[in-house]
């Protein structure tokens, strides 16, 4: 685990007590990353863009984006993401409650690495976030390239 | 664009104004024109029938003065004759005198007859037959005298023969005069008749003309009154037409409204339950250690367990928890329907000919065991149309209505379905009739609402499926209704268009 202390994880989710049960449910499953919690897309793009502890100036990241959200669409963040030459290779796990074929589709072709619909039954989302979290702990997160 | 009803009326009631005039006009003319040519051969024919009359009567004239004419030969050759005798004494005179007389009698009497009619012309006769018995008396006296031998000259001389003779010779003037003058009058009275006719003839013409002319006009002007109402009536036509399809666009958008809000207020739903099932779960996880924590309070020092705090770890926060989960739990379950009717409403429609028997055949097996339990029957009209619309939708449409009529059968009487379809114009109409136990006329709209429900709540069900019905009815189209009465059965009818023509916004 070690290797993977220093990669942060995004959350882009509007809803507080989504974030809180995917943090618990993320903890539970024995991952200790640094969450970084945005309730909108443009402060999270900002973060992912531009800060200065951000992935795209500072260290490896991974994102877990809700298509929900009351400034933009999801889909926008994640083609932001794509296109960005510092971001693209960070991974996107798309996390939301949408189960439309078109937009599943659309999701991946736009790039993101997973797409998981939310169950709404506690149990299997709990099971989905817990299996998430031991899926982050063995995949690989590309180091940002350095500037220049 | 689209006309008004009140436009629709005002014109028809034109039309039918105008029609009632032309027929009438129309009749008009033909009467009087009838009525003319009528006129005309009866008048023709009286005048015809004068003529001929006349003719005769001019032809009468004639034998009339053919008449006085042998009279007048016949007295010049009585006088001949009596003269003749007189000079030569000759019996053959004498006799030819009386042969004479006879004759003369029969042409006065035959001229009285011929003259019957003329008072005139009788009265002259009544004279000429007077002045003729004086003349034959001095012939006989003058005979008489001569055959006595006297061969006086005197006597001659005193003799009135000749005058009487020239009384009548005048006396036959006259009434060839007389027939001379009815002879122009007559003449006269034929001509005025013939130009009479003439007259009439000319007026009936022009008469005639008049209403052929009248009638042409009218029925000029009433052919184009009636090529520019058919044209309007297209014109209303296709008006309607567009109106339908205005119509059925616009249920067909509103549909689509329904559908996408039913989307997102679904998804939009779903955030906050997601929320709610879960922290419930996080708080019957967190009651656990509570409830442990109480039982060993419970073991190594019951002295600090209160009562409450007791009741609201074993009964209250169980309770409480279990009454969120059962509502959640519904909460979910609706939401999963409106979901699933959203999903129906954004899938792509595929028209295809669909043999509505072959379908039917098929949801019937497929509820086969569910009917045998209840003790059912489903019966399928035979001939059923074939429709040019989507299967997936139709399938749906009839297993939910037939599906329906066995649920809510009306118990202790067998139940029966009957489903049956016609073609009405462009339109199938289908009718799934069941005897169950019916529905309230005041609930016959609210059935089709979503979640909303009617009649006594014995069934399990969220109220779906008539509202995904209609949903699909108005997708393909079409409509969907029902007829029912407490007790009496319902009848659920489905008018579809024969052919689904895709005109959905594309998504």
């Amino acid at each position: 685990m070690s290797e993977q202390q220093h990669v942060t994880i995004v959350m882009v989710e509007d809803d507080e007590g989504h974030a809180r049960l995917i943090e618990r449910n993320i903890r539970r499953a024995g991952i200790s990353n640094a969450i970084r919690h945005f309730t909108d897309g443009s402060s999270a793009l900002n973060y992912l863009e531009a800060a200065a502890d951000g992935p795209a100036l500072n260290g490896p990241a991974l994102v877990l984006l809700d298509l929900n959200l009351p400034d933009m669409s999801g889909t926008d963040i994640l083609a932001r993401v794509k296109s960005n030459d510092r971001l693209k290779r960070t991974p996107v796990v798309v996390l939301t409650t949408t189960d439309d074929k078109t937009e599943i589709q659309r999701c991946y072709d736009l790039g993101c690495n997973v797409y998981i619909t939310k169950p709404v039954n506690y149990e299997s989302f709990a099971d989905a976030i817990r299996q998430l979290g031991l899926f982050l702990s063995v995949i690989q997160v590309p180091e940002v390239e350095a500037k220049g | 664009m689209s006309p008004s009803p009140v436009d629709l009326g005002e014109s028809a009631r034109k039309e039918a104004r105008a029609e009632r005039v032309f027929n009438a006009l129309v009749i008009g003319a033909m009467v009087l024109g009838f009525v003319t040519l009528l006129g005309v051969a009866a008048t023709a024919a009286t005048v015809l029938a004068r003529n001929l009359n006349y003719t005769d009567w001019v032809a009468h004239t004639y034998r009339v003065d053919t008449a006085i004419a042998d009279f007048r030969a016949l007295d010049e050759r009585i006088e001949t004759a009596r003269r003749g005798y007189l000079l030569s004494h000759d019996e053959r005179f004498a006799a030819g005198v009386n042969q004479l007389k006879a004759q003369i009698g029969a042409q006065v009497d035959f001229l009285q007859k011929l003259t019957v009619d003329n008072p005139r012309q009788q009265a002259n006769l009544v004279a000429l037959r007077q002045e003729v018995a004086e003349q034959f008396k001095a012939i006989d006296v003058s005979i008489a005298f001569a055959r006595g031998g006297a061969d006086d000259s005197s006597q001659f001389f005193n003799d009135t023969g000749v005058a009487s003779t020239r009384v009548i010779r005048s006396r036959a003037d006259a009434m060839e005069i007389e027939e001379k003058r009815l002879l122009q009058a007559r003449n006269a009275e034929r001509l005025s008749s013939v130009r009479w006719l003439v007259t009439i003839s000319i007026i009936a013409g022009l008469l005639l003309l008049f209403v052929a002319a009248g009638s042409i006009f009218v029925i000029l002007r009433y052919t184009r009154d009636l090529g520019v109402s058919r044209a309007e009536l297209r014109r209303l036509n296709v008006g309607l037409e567009d109106e339908v399809a205005t119509r059925t666009a616009e249920l067909q958008r509103a549909n689509d409204e329904i559908q996408r809000f039913a989307y997102i207020v679904s998804h939009d739903l779903r955030a906050p339950l997601v929320n709610i099932m879960g922290f419930t779960s996080e708080l019957e996880a967190a009651a656990k250690p509570l409830s442990s924590l109480l039982e060993r309070a419970e073991a190594e020092a019951p002295a600090i367990v209160a009562e409450d705090a007791r009741t609201a770890v074993t009964v209250d926060l169980p309770e409480s928890i279990g009454f969120i989960r059962a509502s959640t739990k519904k909460m979910d379950r609706l939401i999963n329907a409106i979901l699933q009717l959203s999903r129906q409403g954004r899938r792509v429609l595929a028209p295809e000919a669909v043999d509505m028997g072959a379908l039917l055949s098929g949801v019937a097996a497929t509820l086969q065991h569910r009917s045998n339990e209840l003790g059912a029957e489903i019966v399928l009209s035979p001939n059923l149309p074939t429709v040019f619309s989507d299967r997936l939708a139709l399938e749906q449409i009839f297993s939910n209505l037939i599906e329906n009529a066995l649920k809510y059968l009306k118990p202790g009487r067998p139940g029966r379905v009957d489903v049956s379809g016609d073609l009405r114009g462009g339109r199938v109409v289908f009718d799934v009739k069941d005897n169950g136990r019916g529905i309230d006329p005041k609930d016959h709209e609210r059935v089709f609402e979503l979640f909303r429900r009617a009649g006594t709540q014995d069934q399990p069900g969220e109220g779906i499926g008539l509202a995904h019905v209609r949903a699909l009815a108005y997708r393909l189209g079409g409509t969907v209704n029902v007829e029912s009465a407490l007790d009496q059965g319902a009848t659920f009818r489905v008018s579809l268009p024969l052919r689904l023509t895709s005109s959905e916004p594309s998504r």
